[in-house]
Protein backbone atom coordinates (compact mmCIF):
# COMPACT_ATOMS: atom_id res chain seq x y z
CA UNK A 1 0.00 0.00 0.00
CA UNK A 2 1.05 3.57 -0.69
CA UNK A 3 2.32 6.02 1.88
CA UNK A 4 -0.23 8.64 2.85
CA UNK A 5 -0.10 11.85 4.83
CA UNK A 6 -2.96 11.53 7.29
CA UNK A 7 -4.34 13.32 10.30
CA UNK A 8 -4.86 11.10 13.34
CA UNK A 9 -8.64 11.41 13.18
CA UNK A 10 -8.58 10.58 9.45
CA UNK A 11 -6.54 7.47 10.15
CA UNK A 12 -9.17 6.33 12.64
CA UNK A 13 -11.89 6.66 9.98
CA UNK A 14 -9.86 4.85 7.32
CA UNK A 15 -9.09 2.02 9.71
CA UNK A 16 -12.69 1.75 10.85
CA UNK A 17 -13.78 1.45 7.25
CA UNK A 18 -11.17 -1.24 6.65
CA UNK A 19 -12.39 -3.08 9.76
CA UNK A 20 -15.91 -3.24 8.33
CA UNK A 21 -17.61 -0.28 9.99
CA UNK A 22 -21.12 0.17 8.59
CA UNK A 23 -22.81 2.51 11.07
CA UNK A 24 -21.62 5.63 12.86
CA UNK A 25 -23.60 7.92 15.15
CA UNK A 26 -22.07 10.92 16.83
CA UNK A 27 -22.33 14.49 18.04
CA UNK A 28 -19.85 17.26 17.19
CA UNK A 29 -17.19 17.95 19.80
CA UNK A 30 -13.65 19.28 19.66
CA UNK A 31 -11.17 17.60 19.13
CA UNK A 32 -13.10 14.58 17.78
CA UNK A 33 -15.31 16.30 15.18
CA UNK A 34 -13.09 15.47 12.19
CA UNK A 35 -14.08 11.85 12.65
CA UNK A 36 -17.74 12.77 12.10
CA UNK A 37 -16.78 15.02 9.15
CA UNK A 38 -14.76 12.25 7.50
CA UNK A 39 -17.48 9.69 8.08
CA UNK A 40 -20.19 11.58 6.20
CA UNK A 41 -18.16 11.37 2.99
CA UNK A 42 -18.02 7.56 3.16
CA UNK A 43 -20.59 6.03 0.83
CA UNK A 44 -20.82 2.62 2.49
CA UNK A 45 -21.17 3.89 6.06
CA UNK A 46 -24.52 5.06 7.43
CA UNK A 47 -23.88 8.19 9.48
CA UNK A 48 -26.29 9.85 11.90
CA UNK A 49 -25.62 13.15 13.59
CA UNK A 50 -27.63 12.69 16.76
CA UNK A 51 -29.01 15.25 19.22
CA UNK A 52 -26.41 14.37 21.86
CA UNK A 53 -23.90 11.75 22.89
CA UNK A 54 -26.50 9.78 24.85
CA UNK A 55 -28.53 9.31 21.68
CA UNK A 56 -25.34 8.49 19.77
CA UNK A 57 -24.24 5.61 21.98
CA UNK A 58 -27.78 4.24 22.12
CA UNK A 59 -28.19 4.41 18.34
CA UNK A 60 -24.98 2.46 17.85
CA UNK A 61 -26.14 -0.11 20.40
CA UNK A 62 -29.32 -0.60 18.36
CA UNK A 63 -27.47 -0.78 15.05
CA UNK A 64 -24.97 -3.26 16.48
CA UNK A 65 -27.76 -5.53 17.71
CA UNK A 66 -29.27 -5.23 14.25
CA UNK A 67 -26.10 -6.76 12.85
CA UNK A 68 -23.71 -3.99 11.81
CA UNK A 69 -20.24 -3.06 12.94
CA UNK A 70 -20.65 0.29 14.70
CA UNK A 71 -18.67 3.11 16.23
CA UNK A 72 -19.11 6.46 17.93
CA UNK A 73 -16.50 9.12 18.65
CA UNK A 74 -16.41 11.88 21.21
CA UNK A 75 -14.32 13.76 23.76
CA UNK A 76 -14.46 13.90 27.57
CA UNK A 77 -17.77 15.72 28.12
CA UNK A 78 -19.54 13.51 25.58
CA UNK A 79 -17.87 10.42 26.99
CA UNK A 80 -19.29 11.28 30.42
CA UNK A 81 -22.78 11.46 28.91
CA UNK A 82 -22.36 8.01 27.38
CA UNK A 83 -21.43 6.27 30.61
CA UNK A 84 -24.83 4.85 31.57
CA UNK A 85 -25.30 3.18 28.22
CA UNK A 86 -21.72 1.90 28.14
CA UNK A 87 -22.81 -0.14 31.16
CA UNK A 88 -25.92 -1.24 29.27
CA UNK A 89 -23.81 -2.40 26.32
CA UNK A 90 -21.59 -4.43 28.65
CA UNK A 91 -24.61 -6.03 30.28
CA UNK A 92 -26.25 -6.85 26.93
CA UNK A 93 -22.89 -7.89 25.40
CA UNK A 94 -23.04 -5.52 22.45
CA UNK A 95 -19.87 -5.16 20.35
CA UNK A 96 -19.07 -1.53 19.53
CA UNK A 97 -16.14 0.86 19.42
CA UNK A 98 -16.01 4.18 21.27
CA UNK A 99 -13.28 6.65 20.38
CA UNK A 100 -12.50 9.23 23.04
CA UNK A 101 -10.22 12.03 21.82
CA UNK A 102 -9.33 13.56 25.18
CA UNK A 103 -9.12 17.26 25.90
CA UNK A 104 -8.46 19.18 29.10
CA UNK A 105 -11.17 18.92 31.76
CA UNK A 106 -13.06 18.84 34.08
CA UNK A 107 -16.13 20.29 32.42
CA UNK A 108 -15.54 22.35 29.29
CA UNK A 109 -11.90 22.75 30.32
CA UNK A 110 -9.63 23.61 27.41
CA UNK A 111 -11.35 22.20 24.32
CA UNK A 112 -8.47 22.49 21.86
CA UNK A 113 -5.70 21.21 24.10
CA UNK A 114 -4.78 17.57 24.74
CA UNK A 115 -5.10 15.75 28.06
CA UNK A 116 -5.24 12.26 29.50
CA UNK A 117 -7.85 12.97 32.11
CA UNK A 118 -10.41 10.35 31.10
CA UNK A 119 -8.23 7.34 31.78
CA UNK A 120 -9.95 6.24 34.96
CA UNK A 121 -13.36 7.17 33.55
CA UNK A 122 -12.86 4.41 30.97
CA UNK A 123 -12.96 1.74 33.63
CA UNK A 124 -14.98 3.33 36.41
CA UNK A 125 -17.24 5.81 34.59
CA UNK A 126 -20.36 3.67 34.54
CA UNK A 127 -22.00 2.15 37.60
CA UNK A 128 -21.52 -1.41 38.73
CA UNK A 129 -18.76 -3.86 37.81
CA UNK A 130 -17.62 -4.09 34.23
CA UNK A 131 -14.21 -4.74 32.71
CA UNK A 132 -13.56 -2.83 29.52
CA UNK A 133 -10.68 -3.27 27.11
CA UNK A 134 -8.99 0.06 26.35
CA UNK A 135 -6.28 0.90 23.80
CA UNK A 136 -4.22 4.07 23.73
CA UNK A 137 -1.90 4.38 20.69
CA UNK A 138 0.70 7.15 20.37
CA UNK A 139 1.00 7.88 16.64
CA UNK A 140 -1.14 8.25 13.54
CA UNK A 141 0.08 4.91 12.29
CA UNK A 142 -0.78 3.25 15.60
CA UNK A 143 -4.20 4.90 15.62
CA UNK A 144 -4.79 3.08 12.34
CA UNK A 145 -3.63 -0.28 13.63
CA UNK A 146 -5.37 -0.14 16.98
CA UNK A 147 -8.67 1.07 15.53
CA UNK A 148 -8.75 -2.22 13.64
CA UNK A 149 -7.70 -4.09 16.78
CA UNK A 150 -10.47 -2.34 18.72
CA UNK A 151 -13.07 -3.62 16.25
CA UNK A 152 -11.65 -7.12 16.47
CA UNK A 153 -11.53 -7.06 20.26
CA UNK A 154 -15.13 -5.79 20.35
CA UNK A 155 -16.31 -8.72 18.25
CA UNK A 156 -14.26 -11.18 20.21
CA UNK A 157 -15.43 -9.96 23.61
CA UNK A 158 -18.95 -8.97 22.47
CA UNK A 159 -18.54 -5.72 24.34
CA UNK A 160 -17.74 -2.02 23.93
CA UNK A 161 -14.03 -1.41 23.36
CA UNK A 162 -12.57 2.03 23.97
CA UNK A 163 -9.92 3.63 21.78
CA UNK A 164 -8.32 6.53 23.60
CA UNK A 165 -6.68 9.31 21.72
CA UNK A 166 -6.02 12.95 22.58
CA UNK A 167 -6.14 16.31 20.89
CA UNK A 168 -2.42 16.01 20.17
CA UNK A 169 -2.21 12.73 18.25
CA UNK A 170 -5.66 13.05 16.71
CA UNK A 171 -4.71 16.39 15.18
CA UNK A 172 -1.21 15.32 14.23
CA UNK A 173 -0.34 14.73 10.55
CA UNK A 174 2.05 11.86 9.87
CA UNK A 175 2.97 9.81 6.86
CA UNK A 176 1.78 6.26 7.32
CA UNK A 177 1.32 3.11 5.29
CA UNK A 178 -2.23 2.07 6.05
CA UNK A 179 -1.96 -1.69 5.93
CA UNK A 180 -3.85 -4.34 7.77
CA UNK A 181 -1.55 -6.84 9.31
CA UNK A 182 -4.36 -8.41 11.28
CA UNK A 183 -7.25 -10.45 10.05
CA UNK A 184 -10.62 -8.71 10.28
CA UNK A 185 -12.99 -10.56 12.56
CA UNK A 186 -16.47 -11.27 11.28
CA UNK A 187 -19.71 -10.71 13.19
CA UNK A 188 -20.69 -13.90 14.92
CA UNK A 189 -24.04 -13.20 16.54
CA UNK A 190 -27.41 -13.47 14.84
CA UNK A 191 -28.80 -9.97 14.08
CA UNK A 192 -32.15 -8.82 15.48
CA UNK A 193 -35.28 -9.90 13.69
CA UNK A 194 -34.47 -13.60 13.31
CA UNK A 195 -35.57 -15.04 16.61
CA UNK A 196 -37.22 -14.27 19.95
CA UNK A 197 -34.28 -13.26 22.08
CA UNK A 198 -34.54 -10.58 24.75
CA UNK A 199 -31.72 -8.14 25.46
CA UNK A 200 -31.83 -6.37 28.80
CA UNK A 201 -29.69 -4.35 31.17
CA UNK A 202 -31.27 -6.23 34.06
CA UNK A 203 -29.45 -9.13 35.61
CA UNK A 204 -30.48 -12.06 33.45
CA UNK A 205 -29.97 -15.69 32.54
CA UNK A 206 -30.30 -16.91 28.96
CA UNK A 207 -31.53 -13.42 28.10
CA UNK A 208 -34.46 -13.47 30.54
CA UNK A 209 -34.49 -11.03 33.49
CA UNK A 210 -33.55 -12.41 36.91
CA UNK A 211 -33.54 -9.56 39.33
CA UNK A 212 -33.42 -11.21 42.72
CA UNK A 213 -31.32 -14.32 42.12
CA UNK A 214 -28.00 -13.49 43.77
CA UNK A 215 -26.21 -16.66 42.66
CA UNK A 216 -27.21 -16.03 39.06
CA UNK A 217 -25.87 -12.46 39.26
CA UNK A 218 -22.54 -13.71 40.60
CA UNK A 219 -22.32 -16.22 37.75
CA UNK A 220 -23.16 -13.49 35.24
CA UNK A 221 -20.46 -11.11 36.49
CA UNK A 222 -17.90 -13.95 36.66
CA UNK A 223 -18.72 -14.81 33.06
CA UNK A 224 -18.40 -11.18 31.90
CA UNK A 225 -15.11 -10.77 33.77
CA UNK A 226 -13.61 -13.99 32.42
CA UNK A 227 -14.65 -13.20 28.86
CA UNK A 228 -13.00 -9.77 29.00
CA UNK A 229 -9.78 -11.17 30.49
CA UNK A 230 -9.54 -13.93 27.88
CA UNK A 231 -9.99 -11.44 25.04
CA UNK A 232 -7.63 -8.89 26.58
CA UNK A 233 -4.85 -11.51 26.69
CA UNK A 234 -4.99 -11.69 22.90
CA UNK A 235 -4.01 -8.03 22.84
CA UNK A 236 -1.09 -7.76 25.28
CA UNK A 237 0.35 -4.73 23.54
CA UNK A 238 3.03 -2.66 25.24
CA UNK A 239 6.49 -1.29 24.56
CA UNK A 240 9.48 -1.80 26.84
CA UNK A 241 12.90 -0.28 26.18
CA UNK A 242 15.77 -1.11 28.45
CA UNK A 243 18.31 1.62 28.94
CA UNK A 244 21.76 1.28 27.38
CA UNK A 245 23.25 2.74 30.51
CA UNK A 246 22.89 1.41 34.05
CA UNK A 247 19.73 2.86 35.51
CA UNK A 248 17.53 2.34 38.51
CA UNK A 249 14.59 4.25 37.00
CA UNK A 250 11.66 3.02 34.95
CA UNK A 251 9.68 5.79 33.28
CA UNK A 252 6.08 4.91 32.42
CA UNK A 253 4.20 7.06 29.92
CA UNK A 254 1.50 6.42 27.33
CA UNK A 255 -0.32 8.12 24.46
CA UNK A 256 0.84 11.57 23.38
CA UNK A 257 3.16 12.02 26.33
CA UNK A 258 5.06 8.79 25.64
CA UNK A 259 6.49 10.54 22.58
CA UNK A 260 8.20 13.05 24.87
CA UNK A 261 9.33 10.18 27.11
CA UNK A 262 11.51 8.72 24.29
CA UNK A 263 13.78 11.69 24.82
CA UNK A 264 14.91 10.10 28.09
CA UNK A 265 15.80 6.71 26.65
CA UNK A 266 19.45 7.21 27.59
CA UNK A 267 18.64 8.14 31.15
CA UNK A 268 16.11 5.54 32.17
CA UNK A 269 14.17 2.50 30.98
CA UNK A 270 10.83 3.15 29.30
CA UNK A 271 7.56 1.31 29.57
CA UNK A 272 4.55 2.26 27.47
CA UNK A 273 1.27 0.41 27.80
CA UNK A 274 -0.81 0.40 24.60
CA UNK A 275 -3.64 -1.78 25.81
CA UNK A 276 -3.86 0.28 28.93
CA UNK A 277 -6.80 -1.62 30.47
CA UNK A 278 -6.85 -4.24 31.80
CA UNK A 279 -3.30 -3.34 32.87
CA UNK A 280 -0.85 -5.58 30.98
CA UNK A 281 0.48 -8.17 33.45
CA UNK A 282 4.05 -7.97 32.11
CA UNK A 283 4.64 -4.75 34.03
CA UNK A 284 4.80 -6.95 37.14
CA UNK A 285 7.91 -8.74 35.89
CA UNK A 286 9.54 -5.62 34.46
CA UNK A 287 9.11 -3.31 37.46
CA UNK A 288 11.13 -5.23 40.12
CA UNK A 289 14.37 -4.50 38.23
CA UNK A 290 14.02 -0.83 39.03
CA UNK A 291 14.32 1.02 42.30
CA UNK A 292 12.34 4.00 41.12
CA UNK A 293 9.19 4.08 39.04
CA UNK A 294 8.02 7.34 37.52
CA UNK A 295 4.64 7.65 35.87
CA UNK A 296 4.33 10.68 33.66
CA UNK A 297 0.82 11.53 32.47
CA UNK A 298 -1.38 14.45 31.51
CA UNK A 299 -3.54 14.20 34.62
CA UNK A 300 -3.00 14.25 38.35
CA UNK A 301 -1.89 10.63 38.60
CA UNK A 302 -4.75 8.47 37.36
CA UNK A 303 -2.65 5.68 35.86
CA UNK A 304 0.01 6.04 38.56
CA UNK A 305 -2.61 4.89 41.08
CA UNK A 306 -3.44 1.89 38.92
CA UNK A 307 0.23 0.94 38.59
CA UNK A 308 0.71 1.36 42.32
CA UNK A 309 -2.23 -0.90 42.97
CA UNK A 310 -0.97 -3.57 40.58
CA UNK A 311 2.64 -3.48 41.80
CA UNK A 312 1.91 -3.02 45.50
CA UNK A 313 4.63 -0.41 45.77
CA UNK A 314 4.98 3.30 45.66
CA UNK A 315 5.41 5.04 42.32
CA UNK A 316 6.21 8.68 41.73
CA UNK A 317 3.92 10.69 39.58
CA UNK A 318 4.76 13.47 37.16
CA UNK A 319 1.59 15.31 36.24
CA UNK A 320 1.81 17.36 33.05
CA UNK A 321 -1.29 19.53 33.19
CA UNK A 322 -3.13 22.01 31.02
CA UNK A 323 -2.22 20.53 27.65
CA UNK A 324 1.32 21.88 27.41
CA UNK A 325 4.02 19.34 26.57
CA UNK A 326 7.21 21.33 27.11
CA UNK A 327 10.40 19.33 26.94
CA UNK A 328 12.39 21.69 29.15
CA UNK A 329 9.75 21.55 31.81
CA UNK A 330 9.57 17.75 31.58
CA UNK A 331 13.39 17.46 31.71
CA UNK A 332 13.47 19.49 34.85
CA UNK A 333 10.72 17.41 36.47
CA UNK A 334 12.35 14.10 35.60
CA UNK A 335 15.90 15.09 36.53
CA UNK A 336 14.63 16.43 39.81
CA UNK A 337 12.88 13.13 40.59
CA UNK A 338 15.86 11.05 39.48
CA UNK A 339 18.59 12.92 41.27
CA UNK A 340 16.87 14.53 44.20
CA UNK B 1 -56.39 -21.68 14.29
CA UNK B 2 -59.08 -19.81 16.14
CA UNK B 3 -58.59 -16.14 15.23
CA UNK B 4 -59.59 -15.11 18.75
CA UNK B 5 -56.57 -16.75 20.35
CA UNK B 6 -54.04 -16.10 17.62
CA UNK B 7 -52.64 -13.00 19.30
CA UNK B 8 -51.08 -15.25 21.93
CA UNK B 9 -48.42 -16.30 19.46
CA UNK B 10 -46.90 -12.86 20.04
CA UNK B 11 -46.54 -13.50 23.77
CA UNK B 12 -44.04 -15.58 25.69
CA UNK B 13 -46.84 -17.28 27.59
CA UNK B 14 -44.49 -19.33 29.76
CA UNK B 15 -43.19 -16.11 31.30
CA UNK B 16 -46.59 -14.96 32.51
CA UNK B 17 -47.69 -13.58 34.89
CA UNK B 18 -46.17 -10.15 34.33
CA UNK B 19 -44.68 -8.24 37.27
CA UNK B 20 -47.58 -5.76 37.11
CA UNK B 21 -49.96 -5.14 40.00
CA UNK B 22 -53.43 -6.69 39.83
CA UNK B 23 -55.70 -4.17 38.11
CA UNK B 24 -52.92 -2.41 36.24
CA UNK B 25 -53.89 -1.16 32.80
CA UNK B 26 -50.60 -2.22 31.21
CA UNK B 27 -51.92 -5.71 30.54
CA UNK B 28 -54.81 -4.32 28.49
CA UNK B 29 -52.40 -2.37 26.30
CA UNK B 30 -50.01 -5.31 25.93
CA UNK B 31 -52.84 -7.60 24.88
CA UNK B 32 -54.24 -5.04 22.43
CA UNK B 33 -50.85 -4.52 20.80
CA UNK B 34 -50.55 -8.28 20.31
CA UNK B 35 -54.07 -8.42 18.86
CA UNK B 36 -53.18 -5.73 16.33
CA UNK B 37 -49.89 -7.48 15.54
CA UNK B 38 -51.96 -10.58 14.86
CA UNK B 39 -54.55 -8.75 12.80
CA UNK B 40 -51.83 -7.17 10.64
CA UNK B 41 -49.99 -10.49 10.61
CA UNK B 42 -46.75 -8.78 11.60
CA UNK B 43 -43.83 -11.08 10.76
CA UNK B 44 -42.56 -12.84 13.89
CA UNK B 45 -39.12 -12.69 12.33
CA UNK B 46 -38.80 -9.14 11.17
CA UNK B 47 -40.48 -7.33 14.04
CA UNK B 48 -38.51 -5.95 16.98
CA UNK B 49 -39.90 -4.44 20.19
CA UNK B 50 -37.81 -1.93 22.15
CA UNK B 51 -38.58 -0.48 25.56
CA UNK B 52 -37.11 1.81 28.18
CA UNK B 53 -37.39 1.51 31.96
CA UNK B 54 -40.41 1.46 34.25
CA UNK B 55 -43.51 -0.69 34.61
CA UNK B 56 -44.42 -0.28 30.92
CA UNK B 57 -40.79 -0.83 29.99
CA UNK B 58 -41.04 -4.39 31.24
CA UNK B 59 -43.43 -5.16 28.35
CA UNK B 60 -40.67 -5.82 25.85
CA UNK B 61 -39.62 -9.06 27.52
CA UNK B 62 -43.06 -10.58 27.11
CA UNK B 63 -43.17 -10.36 23.34
CA UNK B 64 -42.37 -13.57 21.55
CA UNK B 65 -40.16 -11.56 19.19
CA UNK B 66 -36.65 -10.17 19.35
CA UNK B 67 -36.78 -7.44 21.95
CA UNK B 68 -34.48 -4.94 23.63
CA UNK B 69 -35.01 -3.51 27.12
CA UNK B 70 -32.80 -0.43 27.16
CA UNK B 71 -31.80 2.19 29.74
CA UNK B 72 -34.23 4.72 31.19
CA UNK B 73 -35.42 7.07 28.42
CA UNK B 74 -33.27 5.55 25.70
CA UNK B 75 -35.66 3.28 23.83
CA UNK B 76 -36.14 5.69 20.91
CA UNK B 77 -32.47 6.17 19.90
CA UNK B 78 -31.87 2.41 20.23
CA UNK B 79 -34.93 1.77 18.05
CA UNK B 80 -33.70 4.34 15.52
CA UNK B 81 -30.31 2.63 15.37
CA UNK B 82 -32.04 -0.69 14.67
CA UNK B 83 -34.28 0.80 11.99
CA UNK B 84 -31.47 2.64 10.19
CA UNK B 85 -29.27 -0.46 10.35
CA UNK B 86 -31.97 -2.66 8.84
CA UNK B 87 -34.84 -0.86 7.13
CA UNK B 88 -36.68 -4.09 6.54
CA UNK B 89 -37.43 -4.52 10.24
CA UNK B 90 -40.66 -3.31 11.83
CA UNK B 91 -39.51 -1.49 14.94
CA UNK B 92 -41.98 -0.77 17.74
CA UNK B 93 -41.22 1.08 20.97
CA UNK B 94 -43.35 0.44 24.06
CA UNK B 95 -42.69 2.51 27.17
CA UNK B 96 -44.23 4.84 29.73
CA UNK B 97 -44.83 8.58 29.82
CA UNK B 98 -42.06 9.21 32.33
CA UNK B 99 -39.60 7.33 30.13
CA UNK B 100 -40.63 8.74 26.74
CA UNK B 101 -41.67 12.29 27.64
CA UNK B 102 -39.53 12.96 30.73
CA UNK B 103 -36.02 11.57 30.71
CA UNK B 104 -36.28 10.64 27.01
CA UNK B 105 -38.09 13.78 25.85
CA UNK B 106 -35.12 15.11 23.91
CA UNK B 107 -34.91 11.94 21.84
CA UNK B 108 -38.63 12.07 21.06
CA UNK B 109 -38.29 15.63 19.79
CA UNK B 110 -35.51 14.64 17.40
CA UNK B 111 -36.96 11.34 16.25
CA UNK B 112 -40.02 13.30 15.11
CA UNK B 113 -37.71 15.69 13.26
CA UNK B 114 -35.84 12.79 11.62
CA UNK B 115 -39.16 11.13 10.74
CA UNK B 116 -37.67 7.76 11.57
CA UNK B 117 -40.09 5.08 10.40
CA UNK B 118 -40.85 3.56 13.81
CA UNK B 119 -43.98 3.32 15.94
CA UNK B 120 -43.97 4.40 19.58
CA UNK B 121 -46.72 3.23 21.92
CA UNK B 122 -46.77 5.21 25.15
CA UNK B 123 -48.51 3.71 28.18
CA UNK B 124 -49.56 7.08 29.59
CA UNK B 125 -50.53 6.52 33.22
CA UNK B 126 -49.68 10.07 34.37
CA UNK B 127 -47.33 8.86 37.11
CA UNK B 128 -44.03 7.16 37.84
CA UNK B 129 -45.45 3.81 38.89
CA UNK B 130 -42.43 1.60 39.39
CA UNK B 131 -40.66 4.06 41.69
CA UNK B 132 -43.69 4.53 43.89
CA UNK B 133 -45.77 7.40 42.51
CA UNK B 134 -43.78 10.53 41.75
CA UNK B 135 -45.08 13.21 39.34
CA UNK B 136 -44.59 12.54 35.63
CA UNK B 137 -44.51 15.06 32.75
CA UNK B 138 -48.25 14.50 32.21
CA UNK B 139 -49.45 14.48 35.81
CA UNK B 140 -52.29 17.04 35.78
CA UNK B 141 -52.05 20.41 37.53
CA UNK B 142 -52.78 20.41 41.28
CA UNK B 143 -52.63 16.62 41.65
CA UNK B 144 -50.91 15.34 44.77
CA UNK B 145 -48.11 12.84 44.26
CA UNK B 146 -45.11 11.74 46.35
CA UNK B 147 -43.09 14.61 44.91
CA UNK B 148 -45.91 17.17 44.76
CA UNK B 149 -47.46 16.85 48.23
CA UNK B 150 -49.13 20.27 47.92
CA UNK B 151 -50.46 19.54 44.45
CA UNK B 152 -48.57 19.62 41.14
CA UNK B 153 -47.54 23.25 40.50
CA UNK B 154 -46.82 22.46 36.83
CA UNK B 155 -49.13 21.84 33.93
CA UNK B 156 -48.95 18.60 31.93
CA UNK B 157 -47.04 18.58 28.68
CA UNK B 158 -48.88 17.85 25.44
CA UNK B 159 -46.72 16.65 22.58
CA UNK B 160 -49.34 16.47 19.82
CA UNK B 161 -48.45 19.79 18.11
CA UNK B 162 -44.91 18.49 17.54
CA UNK B 163 -46.27 15.67 15.45
CA UNK B 164 -48.73 17.79 13.55
CA UNK B 165 -46.10 20.28 12.47
CA UNK B 166 -43.70 17.56 11.41
CA UNK B 167 -46.18 15.49 9.41
CA UNK B 168 -45.90 12.60 11.76
CA UNK B 169 -48.69 10.52 13.23
CA UNK B 170 -50.16 11.16 16.68
CA UNK B 171 -53.09 9.39 18.30
CA UNK B 172 -54.51 9.49 21.80
CA UNK B 173 -56.69 6.69 23.08
CA UNK B 174 -57.47 4.95 26.37
CA UNK B 175 -57.43 1.51 27.94
CA UNK B 176 -61.24 1.64 28.05
CA UNK B 177 -61.80 2.31 24.34
CA UNK B 178 -60.51 -1.04 23.09
CA UNK B 179 -61.65 -0.80 19.49
CA UNK B 180 -60.43 2.76 19.25
CA UNK B 181 -57.08 1.75 20.72
CA UNK B 182 -56.81 -1.01 18.13
CA UNK B 183 -57.59 1.39 15.36
CA UNK B 184 -54.97 3.87 16.56
CA UNK B 185 -52.26 1.23 16.92
CA UNK B 186 -53.17 -0.34 13.58
CA UNK B 187 -52.96 2.98 11.74
CA UNK B 188 -49.74 3.90 13.53
CA UNK B 189 -48.11 0.63 12.52
CA UNK B 190 -49.20 1.15 8.94
CA UNK B 191 -48.03 4.77 8.89
CA UNK B 192 -44.84 5.34 6.91
CA UNK B 193 -42.81 7.65 9.10
CA UNK B 194 -42.75 8.42 12.80
CA UNK B 195 -45.92 7.48 14.63
CA UNK B 196 -46.89 7.83 18.28
CA UNK B 197 -49.86 6.44 20.16
CA UNK B 198 -50.55 7.78 23.64
CA UNK B 199 -52.69 5.27 25.52
CA UNK B 200 -54.18 6.67 28.71
CA UNK B 201 -54.03 3.77 31.11
CA UNK B 202 -54.43 3.28 34.81
CA UNK B 203 -51.92 2.78 37.56
CA UNK B 204 -54.30 1.87 40.33
CA UNK B 205 -51.69 1.07 42.98
CA UNK B 206 -49.43 4.12 42.97
CA UNK B 207 -51.77 6.73 41.48
CA UNK B 208 -55.46 5.83 41.32
CA UNK B 209 -55.55 4.75 44.95
CA UNK B 210 -54.29 8.18 46.03
CA UNK B 211 -56.75 9.92 43.72
CA UNK B 212 -59.58 8.14 45.51
CA UNK B 213 -60.57 5.45 43.02
CA UNK B 214 -61.80 2.43 44.93
CA UNK B 215 -60.64 -0.08 42.35
CA UNK B 216 -59.18 -0.24 38.87
CA UNK B 217 -62.56 -0.74 37.27
CA UNK B 218 -63.76 2.56 38.68
CA UNK B 219 -60.63 4.19 37.33
CA UNK B 220 -61.19 2.60 33.92
CA UNK B 221 -64.77 3.87 33.81
CA UNK B 222 -63.42 7.38 34.33
CA UNK B 223 -61.89 7.12 30.86
CA UNK B 224 -65.26 6.10 29.48
CA UNK B 225 -66.95 9.13 30.96
CA UNK B 226 -64.21 11.70 30.58
CA UNK B 227 -62.87 11.12 27.07
CA UNK B 228 -64.83 11.76 23.86
CA UNK B 229 -63.74 10.37 20.51
CA UNK B 230 -62.85 12.96 17.88
CA UNK B 231 -60.99 11.26 15.05
CA UNK B 232 -61.05 14.11 12.58
CA UNK B 233 -59.70 16.90 14.73
CA UNK B 234 -56.75 19.05 13.75
CA UNK B 235 -55.88 19.15 17.40
CA UNK B 236 -57.29 17.21 20.34
CA UNK B 237 -58.65 18.96 23.41
CA UNK B 238 -57.67 17.69 26.87
CA UNK B 239 -60.73 15.46 27.13
CA UNK B 240 -60.62 14.18 23.57
CA UNK B 241 -59.13 11.05 22.10
CA UNK B 242 -58.54 10.58 18.41
CA UNK B 243 -56.08 10.74 15.58
CA UNK B 244 -54.19 13.88 14.62
CA UNK B 245 -52.63 13.97 11.23
CA UNK B 246 -49.81 16.19 10.04
CA UNK B 247 -50.60 19.39 8.17
CA UNK B 248 -49.71 18.12 4.72
CA UNK B 249 -51.51 14.85 5.34
CA UNK B 250 -54.65 16.88 5.91
CA UNK B 251 -54.06 18.70 2.63
CA UNK B 252 -53.57 15.39 0.85
CA UNK B 253 -56.85 14.09 2.20
CA UNK B 254 -58.83 16.85 0.56
S1 LIG C 1 -47.24 0.52 39.90
FE1 LIG C 1 -48.95 1.20 38.66
S2 LIG C 1 -48.23 1.15 36.56
FE2 LIG C 1 -46.81 -0.06 37.79
S3 LIG C 1 -47.59 -2.15 37.64
FE3 LIG C 1 -48.48 -1.28 39.48
S4 LIG C 1 -50.42 -0.45 38.78
FE4 LIG C 1 -49.21 -0.81 36.96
Amino acid sequence: MQKQLLQGNQAIVMAAEAAGLKFFAGYPITPASEILHEMVSRKDIMVLQMEDEIASINAVIGASLAGLKVMTATSGPGFSLMQESIGLAHMMEVPLVIVNVQRVGPSTGMPTLPAQGDVIQCIHGSHGDYFPIVFYPNSVSELYTYTIMAFNAAEESMSPVILLSDGYISHLYETIVPHRDVEIRERSRLPLGMSNRHFTGLSHEDSMPKTSDVDNYRRLIAHLYEKQQVTARQYNHYEYRQCRKETDTLLIAYGALSRAAYYFKDDCALYRPVRIFPVVEEVKSIAPQYKRILVMEMNKGQYAHEIERILHREVECIPILGGRIDLDEIKQEIRQKMYE
Amino acid sequence: MNKETDFKRFLKLDLLPTPWCPGCGNGIVLKTICQVFDELDMPMKGTVVVSGIGCAGRSAGFFNLDSVHTAHGRAIPVAEGIKYANEALNVVVVSGDGDLLGIGGNHLLHAIRRKTDITVICYANEIYGMTGGQASPITPHNIKTLTTPDGNPDYPTDVQPLFRHNNSYFARTTAYHLNHMKKCIREALKFKGFSFVEVRTMCIVNYGRRLGYKNSNEMLLHYKEFYKINDSAGELAGNEIGIVKGLSQITDDR
